[in-house]
């Protein structure tokens, strides 16, 4: 496993990434840091101190919604799953973001 | 995502503190298990895999704290800890605290209890349902000064309108009632049909008024206050049905029974507070008298009808009724007035001139705060610079400076609400007779009127501070060491001491005006001697004057029998009382002369009149026991009979069909009210112009001491009567003028605290100055500075910036003051005596507060102060 590019995100890709994650289904916490250490092989890791935040805020902004069930390993846990809100939010900030990077890439591969 | 969403999350999380913060716990440990578990998996040791998530995850309590944070909001836990540090710093430095919510909670208290008594009296529509429908309908003759109408005249503006809901009139009188032990003096208001559709009232108990002809001598209906009925009756359920009697004066006027017909609630405020009775006129013989002004009438508007609607409809009615009664009604006019308003009458100038002075009393306080914490300020410069290099924003930090502001404000608003209640029951005692001083309360509108006062008061005293603590410029203190420098001359705390000096001049001049014109009240010769007469009323009934030769005959007799009582000099009896304001002016014209009528003040008195009162004789004779004669006055003779004698000449009035002759010229008094000049008088003799004219006795000794002999004496020769309204001459004169007294009063206190507030504030910033000086006046002193040089540039300057601000408040007193010139008597609004008095009285209590900061900044050791650096 590569190392981390940085334990700084992208700054405002917290929440996309999350949204992304949960729209295959409802997970915990753990499973979401997770899913994302293993989509981006490796390379990107939310640090664990900043995701409860960014749960909750999420919750209080009524994109997630969340629910206590059975984890795989039997125990416990919250899940969360995406609000009809929280998918317009998804798709909103997903389309921003590829805009972007293309225009950042064009810029960068400009002669 | 919309805000209300997150704000009713955020609302759900207060209610489940406690289980959210288990759920995140546990959300928490769970997703530190399964990191342990992974790593253990991939083959690392317990202890190893613990290490490493543990490290992974880094503080778990900050991570709870954040996720915490999500859900609460951020202003109110931060402004908790404001406040709560605010508290701290109070707390630190009482001294400061309170002088702060002294200052406020006097400016604040001012402007709330002078609100409340605006509220009461001028702004709250009257206590009825949809009070602001309920007019006063003025019938206006441009010959006469009185509004008041005759019930032939309201009962067809009643018929004829379309505007209004119902009209209806009243007035209001002394009754008798006989039917306990002692006769006991009752007001009653004799009232018009529809008298409660138009307030909107029902009784308590019973019903309305029956309005049928009464046969004479069969028992009327009435209607009692809630006060009698728990008085008389004691609160008895069964009153309704019982009988009063009233009258039972001899035999001129037959006793009449009258049936309790209802009880009216204690909420029913009428205008007349006095009134406990309420009796239904007799009207059909009323109606062929179109000249018996003397109803006050009433109106209630239909829903949605304007004042301008309803007075043009009225208009057309009236003009209607001059075309049918061209003899009577062809000159007169409507005019439409809010009954609140006609209430509330002249007080209400009189309220908003206080309202506006203790808008500046309050400003003057704000302006003594802002100087006080800039000065605070300085000395925390220190703190603030350490907590801004430290991290905290500007914005948190004028918060937190703002939040100390206003939580000095709002316990000086607690302060100030204490104050304006305390007003409203010293209103309630000493002022009883100011319209609806009874509805003064300390209601949430008052409250909430102090509350908005707060938020105002906070910004203007913090923000200014605030700002300029904060500026980035000053958190470069922190190298300095805390060390003071000689930073700046305080110029904006001089312009601050300046406009409190200024403002504090401006109310010391109004307030000043008002005492001399209440001095020149006491200094005027009113033209008759008020000092040792007793006045009083003895009791009498409206049908008296059915039998006029025998009411003039009792009241004959009761004079003459006065005037042989020892201690009694002289006994005369007149309509009105000289020197309490009224007009009573009347159309006069000259038997023989064919110019146009004369308007001349209209008096009624009994022989010996001139000789009680000392109103001097110029020529002719005075009024004789008997016939009708007449007197004018000097005035009255210059300017109608200029250079011939009015004696011997006949008098008419619009009324009197035969001419009178006069008969004398007396001096001219100040009759129509002590603050106005004499007018053209004519007085008529005649000793009963109504059953219960006002009595007046010239004592050899002190008059009040007499009262309990005119009531014995009196209570002899009618047993059936009582004396009532017992008051020396003086005293009446004195209550006449109370509404100017309470308002002298009052601004004089708004004033003296104004003064007193700015010689604080200049007291203050020259200490304040004169400690941050120290050094430089320790090392000029080491210098051979001489002492005496030092007072007299800091007094100078105290002294210099108060020269300027009190000639510039004088001159803005000077433009304001004219507002003030219908509340003066025998004083011009610039007099320059009071604004001398005021710009001396002001210098010299400036003076005194720049003497002893002067002083003490003079007396630094230089070996101290080098030392201390």
């Amino acid at each position: 496993m590569p190392e981390p590019l940085a334990r700084d995100l992208l700054p405002g890709t917290l929440y996309m990434m999350i949204l992304r994650t949960l729209q295959e289904g409802p997970l915990h916490g753990y499973a979401i840091a997770k899913r994302v250490r293993e989509w981006s092989r490796g390379n990107l890791e939310i640090d664990d101190g900043s995701l409860y935040p960014a749960l909750n805020r999420m919750l209080v902004k009524g994109w997630l919604k969340a629910e206590w069930g059975t984890s795989e390993n039997n125990r416990n846990a919250r899940f969360y799953r995406l609000t009809p809100s929280g998918r317009k939010q998804l798709e909103h900030e997903s389309e921003t973001f590829s805009r972007m990077i293309k225009a950042i890439q064009l810029v960068m591969a400009a002669r | 995502m919309t805000w209300w969403t997150s704000l009713a999350h955020r609302l759900g999380y207060f209610g489940r503190r406690r289980r959210f913060d288990a759920e995140l716990e546990a959300e928490l440990r769970f997703h530190f298990e399964s990191h342990i578990e992974e790593l253990e998996q991939s083959g690392l040791s317990r202890e190893a895999a613990v290490a490493q998530a543990r490290r992974r995850f880094g503080s778990r309590s900050i991570s709870l704290e954040d996720a915490r944070q999500a859900w609460q909001f951020r202003g109110i836990e931060h402004g908790f800890a404001n406040v709560r540090y605010a508290l701290r710093q109070c707390r630190k430095h009482p001294g400061f605290a309170a002088v702060v919510v002294l200052t406020l909670g006097l400016g604040i208290g001012a402007n709330s209890a002078v609100f409340s008594a605006i509220d009461a009296i001028v702004l709250r529509p009257l206590p009825f349902p949809e009070g602001d429908r309920l007019m006063r309908i003025h019938q206006i003759n441009p010959r006469r000064p009185f509004t008041f109408a005759a019930p032939a005249r309201f009962t067809a503006w009643d018929r004829l309108n379309t505007t209004f809901q119902a009209i209806t009139g009243y007035y209001t009188e002394d009754a008798f009632e006989t039917s306990g032990e002692l006769p006991e003096k009752l007001t009653r208001a004799v009232v018009a049909p529809r008298f409660l559709e138009v307030w909107g009232v029902a009784p308590a108990l019973g019903r309305d008024l029956t309005f049928e002809a009464i046969a004479p001598g069969a028992a009327r209906s009435v209607l009692i206050s809630d006060r009698l009925w728990r008085r008389k009756f004691g609160a008895d359920p069964n009153a309704v049905g019982r009988s009063l009697r009233f009258g039972g004066m001899g035999d001129a006027v037959p006793t009449v029974s009258a049936t309790v017909v209802g009880v009216m609630p204690a909420s029913f405020l009428f205008p007349v507070r006095e009134v406990d009775v309420w009796a239904p006129a007799a009207l059909a013989r009323m109606m062929p008298f179109r000249e018996a002004n003397y109803y006050t009438a009433v109106g209630r508007l239909k829903r949605g009808v304007t004042l301008a609607q309803a007075a043009a409809n009225l208009s057309v009615v009236q003009a209607q009724l001059g075309t049918e009664y061209p003899q009577t009604d062809a000159d007169l006019r409507i005019g439409l007035q809010p009954l609140a308003e006609d209430l509330a009458g002249r007080l209400a100038s009189s309220l908003w001139m206080l309202f506006g002075s203790a808008g500046v009393l309050l400003l003057i306080a704000c302006v003594n705060v802002t100087a006080l914490m800039l000065v605070r300020a300085v000395d925390r410069r220190h703190e603030i610079s350490l907590r801004a290099s430290l991290g905290a924003s500007r914005t948190a930090l004028m918060g937190q400076l703002m939040t100390e502001v206003g939580v000095l404000t709002a316990a000086g608003a607690v302060l100030g609400l204490a104050i304006a209640a305390a007003a409203a029951r010293l209103l309630h005692v000493a002022a009883q007779n100011l319209p609806r001083v009874d509805e003064i309360a300390m209601d949430w509108r008052v409250v909430s009127y102090s509350l908005a006062m707060t938020v105002a008061v906070t910004l203007m005293c913090g923000l200014l501070p605030a700002i300029r603590a904060t500026r980035r410029d000053l958190s470069c203190t922190l190298a300095q060491g805390g060390r003071t420098q000689v930073s700046g001359r305080g110029r904006l705390q001089w312009v601050l001491v300046a406009a409190q000096v200024s403002l504090a001049v401006i109310l010391l001049a109004a307030a000043g005006l008002l005492v001399r014109s209440f001095q020149e009240l006491g200094r005027i010769a009113p033209g008759f001697e008020p000092s040792r007469v007793l006045t009083f009323q003895i009791s009498g009934a409206f049908a008296e004057v059915n039998d006029y030769p025998r009411l003039i005959q009792r009241v004959d007799r009761t004079l003459e029998f006065l005037r042989t009582i020892p201690g009694i000099e002289q006994a005369a009896t007149a309509a009105t009382v000289p020197g309490v304001p009224g007009q009573f002016e009347e159309e006069i014209r000259v038997v023989g002369r064919s110019e146009s009528k004369i308007a001349a003040d209209s008096r009624y008195v009994s022989a010996g009149y001139f000789t009680t009162m000392r109103i001097p004789f110029l020529s002719g004779d005075q009024c004789p026991e008997r016939g009708a004669w007449a007197l004018v006055n000097q005035s009255f003779a210059n300017a109608h009979f200029a250079g011939t004698s009015p004696v011997g000449q006949h008098l008419t009035t619009s009324t009197a069909t035969t001419g009178t002759t006069i008969r004398g010229i007396v001096g001219d008094a100040r009759e129509q009210g002590l603050h106005r000049a004499p007018s053209p008088t004519v007085y008529w003799c005649a000793s009963a112009p109504r059953p219960s004219p006002f009595y007046f006795v010239r004592t050899s000794g002190r008059p009040a001491a007499m009262a309990e002999t005119v009531r014995r004496k009196i209570k002899e020769i009618e047993p059936a009567r009582s004396v009532f309204d017992i008051a020396p001459l003086d005293d009446r004169l004195g209550e006449a003028y109370s509404e100017n007294r309470l308002r002298m009063m009052t601004l004089a206190s708004f004033a003296l605290t104004a003064v007193l507030l700015a010689c604080v504030g200049l007291y203050g910033t020259l200490s304040y100055l004169v400690t941050i000086r120290r050094r430089e006046v320790g090392l000029r002193l080491a210098l051979g500075a001489m002492r005496g040089q030092i007072v007299r540039r800091y007094f100078g300057q105290g002294l210099g910036v108060s020269v300027v601000a009190c000639a510039a408040g004088l001159g803005v007193s000077v433009l304001l003051n004219r507002a003030l010139a219908s509340m003066l008597i025998g004083v011009s609004s610039n007099d320059p005596f009071t604004l001398g008095g005021v710009a001396l009285v002001v210098l010299t209590a400036a003076a005194l507060a720049s003497l002893v900061p002067s002083i003490r900044g003079a007396l630094v050791e230089p070996v101290t102060v080098l030392r201390d650096e």
